[in-house]
């Protein structure tokens, strides 16, 4: 715990750094201008001030497994902007640490906040506005196979009750953002894994939230489609959007050298900045 | 307002979706409504009925054929000097005979040959409808008329509204508890269907919920076409109902009102009116309250 803490430390100081590393090429820039909010480098907090999430000593236990911690006192804060890789095996609780950012699962101890929110004392009705500030994209894409692209993108912003002029400008720029606008009438079954993720992800962005959490986004995809998502993924950061993604991919990780969060059995091994993925195969 | 039409939109489409469930659960739902709008109505005219008839208390002395005028006048003026007796009149065979072909059809006077099967009666009108029992008791055991009754008895010679209300009275109420069963299961069986059609439909849209409930769509966002198709359900099997009501006092009304001449079955349109509303409100809440019971029990948000 001690270790950990002085981990954070040490990283806190080195951030200044890490940061510089954000600032936007002009063409990116030029191309995400139209369709996201982008901040100036000078804008986007640098780790100062409150966390947008804060793990604080969280415990999850499942009453299928009571002796069994899915998640074992995690005490993580992630910072507005930043690019995170939440890392370990199968069953070590990334799913469950996504899950309990969106409220989909309470913590059986310990607090979680995103941007000073306490999720556990949140009320029921305010979850869905809580879920509107993080996008979330999932291995399975979660894409309703009987509307097209369009629609399955503009469903998101239909069931949050925004207008048929919003829906009509957003969706086609952020399809072009995520390089489908000459797909918008195909139908989900009409696109390769690759491109059915990248409507997800459009999906998940299209109402622009400053967050966006992506579990396994690449665990259906082949080596060079993922590594397209993920420069996707790395994009929409730079426009300022922080990116938590779980993954056990670990070519991806170690190419990347982005912040690694490593979970084993419920347990936080490892919070390194620019990290590799670091387990043994 | 726009979410309005959205959840419009989404719950006729849950019609084509199932359609047989949805059919299924607005027939229950008709049949009963309409069970119970018959059921108003029937009160309604058993009400009218009863209410004519106590407004006209009249006590009706039946005498026998060979009874003599002296006779007739001797009771007469004795009845008139009971209390709370308004007018005495003698109706003869004759008489009864045409007051009875006015309010009935002319077949039944056909099929009697010319014969008279009717009595001749004293009839006394009361000034005061509470006292009906004692006067009818006093002329019962005045002797002149005892001797002469027509009938077996005095006691079965002399017939007065209240008995008839009464009567009515305990025929209604069996019609009543048996109508009253028969609505609560009718209602029981509309609310499982509802609540059965509304499952599925929820069902067939998991996928969809799970993902609005991702993206941030609020409670009543996803409840609100679940709701709506409940509600229209229960408000089209309402509205058939009423059609099914309005065809009836149109139609069946007038011919039934033709055969019992002697019934007051006249009921205003208000009535009516007020009838049609109670069906489409109590449909609309059983509708709301079925498909509320499934999301409650099938849809966690």
């Amino acid at each position: 715990m001690a270790e950990q803490n002085q981990g954070r430390a040490l990283r806190a100081a080195r951030r200044g750094g890490s940061h510089v590393a954000h600032a936007k090429p002009a063409s990116v820039t030029s191309q995400l201008s139209a369709s996201l909010p982008v901040l100036e480098v000078d804008d986007i907090p640098q780790n100062m001030g409150s966390p947008v999430i804060t793990f604080d000593h969280v415990t999850k236990i499942y009453p299928a497994q009571p002796n069994r911690p899915a998640l074992n006192d995690i005490s993580v804060q992630i910072y507005a902007g930043e690019f995170v890789f939440l890392v370990g095996h199968s069953g070590s609780g990334k799913s469950t640490f996504i899950r309990m950012l969106i409220r989909e699962v309470k913590p059986t101890e310990g607090h979680i906040y995103i941007a000073d929110e306490d999720l556990t004392t949140m009320r029921n009705w305010r979850v869905p506005y809580l879920r509107r500030n993080i996008g979330c994209v999932f291995q399975d894409f979660k894409l309703l196979p009987n509307k097209t692209v369009f629609e399955n993108v503009a469903f998101a912003l239909e069931v949050i009750g925004k207008s048929k002029h919003v829906i009509k400008t957003q969706v086609p720029e952020v399809l072009r953002l995520v390089g489908l606008q000459d797909k918008l009438n195909k139908l989900p079954d009409q696109l390769s894994g690759g491109e059915q993720q990248r409507v997800s992800i459009a999906r998940a962005i299209v109402n622009r939230p400053p967050m966006l959490v992506c579990d396994e986004p690449t665990g259906n995809l082949d080596p060079q489609t993922s590594r397209g998502i993920m420069d996707l993924l790395e994009r929409i950061n730079r426009t300022g959007t922080t990116v938590l993604v779980a993954t056990h991919d670990r070519e991806m990780v170690d190419n990347m050298r982005r912040r690694v969060i490593a979970l084993d059995r419920g347990y936080l091994t490892r919070d390194q900045d620019r990290g590799v993925y670091g387990f043994d195969a | 307002m726009r979410s309005f039409a959205y959840f419009l939109r989404e719950s006729l489409r849950g019609f084509t979706r199932n359609l047989s469930t949805t059919l299924g659960s607005i027939v229950t739902i008709f049949l009963s409504l309409l069970l119970i709008g018959v059921f108003l109505v029937f009160g309604f005219i058993v009400e009218n009925v009863m209410s004519s008839v106590e407004d006209e208390v009249s006590i009706a002395a039946y005498v026998s054929d060979d009874i003599t005028e002296e006779t007739v006048t001797e009771i007469e003026d004795y009845v008139s000097g009971l209390e709370g007796v308004a007018s005495v009149s003698f109706t003869t065979k004759e008489q009864a005979l045409e007051n009875f072909s006015e309010s009935n059809s002319t077949g039944i006077i056909e099929a009697l040959d010319g014969q008279n099967p009717l009595p001749a009666s004293i009839d006394v009108e009361l000034a005061d409808p509470q006292l009906v029992g004692e006067v009818a008791g006093k002329i019962e055991s005045y002797p002149a008329f005892a001797q002469n009754c027509g009938y077996d008895t005095p006691n079965e010679s002399i017939v007065y509204g209240q008995e008839s209300v009464k009567q009515l009275f305990s025929l209604t109420n069996y019609v009543r508890y048996i109508g009253v069963a028969l609505i609560a299961l009718l209602i029981f069986i509309a609310f499982v269907f509802i609540n059965n059609t509304i499952r599925l439909a929820i069902l067939a849209r998991r996928k969809e919920i799970a993902i609005m409930r991702l993206v941030g769509a609020s409670n009543g966002f996803i409840r609100g076409p679940f709701l709506m198709e409940g509600a229209l359900h229960a408000v089209l099997g309402a509205a058939l109902a009423v059609l099914c009501l309005e065809l009836a006092r149109n139609m069946l009304l007038p011919r039934i009102a033709g055969a019992l001449k002697f019934l007051a079955i006249d009921i205003q349109f208000q009535t009516f009116l007020i009838i049609y509303l109670a069906l489409l409100v109590s449909g609309l809440l059983i509708g709301l309250l079925g498909s509320a019971l499934a999301m409650r029990r099938y849809l966690k948000v």
